[in-house]
């Protein structure tokens, strides 16, 4: 029996807007929940979802995604990859599972919302799909570490992470909770798989492919790639929700919706991207600076796509262009400093041909960030290793939950940006972070960076140990630098020399 | 790239789809060739991922990619190996089209 093709069927399948008899329209579809923003139902019946799948075609194309990619690991298995890999790689990964792979969950939760709670048929029937796809980038991330934890317990962190009040994780909650657990079917569709999925994954899961291929790390850019390839089409979920608001005068809340997406996945993903790709990597393997990806997937192809669905760039779009120059190189000191904190060992990625390749990409960068670094180098070198950890805390943002931090040295910046609201004075890295707590501050007021936390008493002892406690590192786990400090030794009678341009 | 050059870096009508690493992707450059006559194609390979741009809109034939893939092909299996694309999308039983609907 001949089948009928897709488009022959989809149109009459997909459309469940049936008439409840039951309950209310509004009792089915609570405004709290859809996010509608009163936008009648019939406005949302023109949602035309422009990446089309139906139930037969995910389960076989989904198979053989899978295939692909547990046969690669299978076949990758005794290759030795793992245990040759430059410790920096080793570093990239467990950074990566223990950030993204509940966040995954998460992102399931979220596309489930919009499964039940979208206004439009077809955005709850790719919201299916995308309920599925998350399910499948958590168990694949959560499987393809598992077999290192027998060898190194840091790579338990991959689950253990967003159960911890370790501060990465702390900061990974606080933003993802923001941008898709606790939000209607609507906003979840602009911030989650408009702004995030088709912006900021993209970096992560391609992007990081390309050095990990490049590391001869297959395995792992197989597997984000095959990852990216469903938010691909789940990401276009957003699309059609964001046109659908527009043309019914919605477009100041859908702009300020993506503005506030944007912000915050840019600040935990140059900390978290942008430490892995400039420093992290292993020179030789690094296809491009964090920055040139940043142009390449945000600038060129993001906003691009967000200009022709009618929307502007972001007011701080100056800004934000302006911080890829320097602030995840301010998060690579923040990581390496605080070194203890953290569930992966940090690589400095601070040898002299690093640094030469830094002031390549971004010029001016021993001027800055290489004078402290030139400070830490001096103490490890003179066995002053205790002067290169932690004594002090660090401000941190009230919004992104990371250190208040940016350029050192000449073209010193750093600067606090404080908003007292109801009695309590709140601290932020920049205009943009205050900027989005000034949106809605009733969303964030009652939120407690680890600072505020330690300060109020909530950590004891009150000392290094005691935050260790709090975050939920054991000894074994606890970070420390990723080559043993082997790097310092090139600078040993030899201080570092600015290449002549 | 400098600053202005950067903050302007939007500006540009590139679209077209970025394939994983795959058995397909030489198939899919012959058909973009093949499909899109008179405009030229760009191909920027980042090893794990590889880009074929051109300007505007660029379509890909399901007959076309049959022929240059050298097998039968329905059009959703490209989703095994759409990494990304930029532009737009419309994906159908026959075809599926990279496009913008603005220039700039």
């Amino acid at each position: 029996m001949a089948l009928l093709e897709r488009n022959e069927w989809y149109d009459i399948a997909r459309n469940t807007n049936w008439t409840p008899t039951h309950v209310t329209e509004a009792e089915l579809f609570p405004d709290v929940m859809t996010g509608a923003k009163g936008v009648p139902v019939e406005k949302w019946e023109v949602y035309d979802e422009p990446y089309k799948t139906s139930y037969p075609e995910y389960v076989r194309i989904q198979r053989e995604k899978d295939a692909g990619a547990y046969s690669v690991k299978a076949a990758l298995e005794r290759s030795r990859m793992f245990e040759d890999a430059d410790p920096g790689w080793v570093s990239i990964l467990k950074a990566h599972y223990g950030a993204i792979a509940l966040g995954e969950y998460a992102a399931m939760s979220a596309e489930a919302r919009m499964a039940r709670f979208g206004r439009a048929p077809g955005m709850r029937n790719m919201a299916t799909f995308g309920m599925l796809d998350e399910n499948r980038h958590a168990q694949l991330q959560l499987y393809f570490p598992h077999e290192h934890c027998s060898k190194d317990r840091q790579f338990d962190w991959a689950h253990k992470a967003y159960h911890s009040n370790e501060w990465g994780a702390i900061a990974a909650r606080h933003t993802f909770d923001d941008l898709f657990m606790a939000r209607s079917a609507t906003d979840i569709a602009v911030m989650l798989t408009f702004a995030f999925e088709t912006g900021f994954t993209n970096m992560q899961f391609l992007g990081l492919a390309a050095d990990a291929a490049e590391a001869g790390d297959f395995t792992f850019a197989s597997l984000i790639s095959s990852i990216q390839t469903d938010e691909s089409r789940h990401a276009q979920i957003g699309g059609p929700a964001l046109q659908v608001m527009i043309a019914n005068g919605r477009k100041e809340e859908a702009q300020k919706l993506v503005d506030v997406g944007i912000a915050r996945a840019w600040r935990l993903f140059s900390l978290l991207t942008g430490t892995s790709m400039d420093y992290a990597t292993p020179l030789e393997h690094r296809k491009q600076s964090f920055k040139e990806f940043m142009l390449e997937w945000i600038v060129g192809q993001f906003e691009r796509t967000l200009i022709d669905l009618g929307l502007d760039l972001p007011w701080y779009w100056n800004q934000m262009i302006a911080e890829f120059d320097y602030q995840h190189h301010a998060y690579q000191m923040g990581i390496w400093f605080w070194r203890p904190t953290l569930w992966w060992n940090p690589a400095a990625g601070m040898t002299p041909d690093c640094r030469d390749w830094l002031e390549e990409k971004y010029p001016g960068w021993n001027d800055s960030f290489g004078k402290v670094w030139d400070v830490i180098i001096d103490n490890l070198l003179a066995g002053r290793h205790e002067l290169t950890l932690p004594e002090t805390l660090p401000m941190i943002c009230n919004m992104s939950q990371l250190p208040i931090c940016a350029v050192p040295g000449n073209g010193w910046n750093v600067k606090d940006y404080p908003l007292d609201y109801q009695g309590r004075t709140y601290h932020f890295n920049s205009e943009i972070d205050r900027w989005v707590f000034q949106q809605d501050p009733a969303r964030y007021r009652d939120h407690m960076s680890l600072v505020d936390r330690f300060l109020a008493g909530q950590i004891q002892p009150p000392n290094l140990m005691g935050a260790l406690q709090y975050m939920n590192l054991a000894p074994g786990e606890i970070g420390d630098d990723a080559h043993k400090y082997a790097w310092a030794e090139a600078y040993r009678n030899n201080p570092y020399q600015k290449k002549a341009a | 790239m400098s600053i202005e050059q950067s903050i302007n870096a939007y500006r540009n009508n590139r679209v077209g789809p970025i394939l994983r690493a795959s058995e397909i992707t030489e198939g899919v450059i012959e058909a973009a060739h093949e499909d899109n006559p008179g405009k030229e194609i760009r191909v920027q390979d980042k090893t794990a991922y590889v880009r074929i741009e051109t300007e505007g809109e660029l379509v890909l034939n399901r007959s076309t990619l049959e022929r240059t893939i050298g097998r039968p092909f329905k059009m959703s299996e490209l989703e095994v190996n759409l990494g990304s694309f930029a532009g737009r999308i419309e994906t159908t039983d026959d075809y599926v089209r990279f496009y913008y609907e603005k220039t700039l």
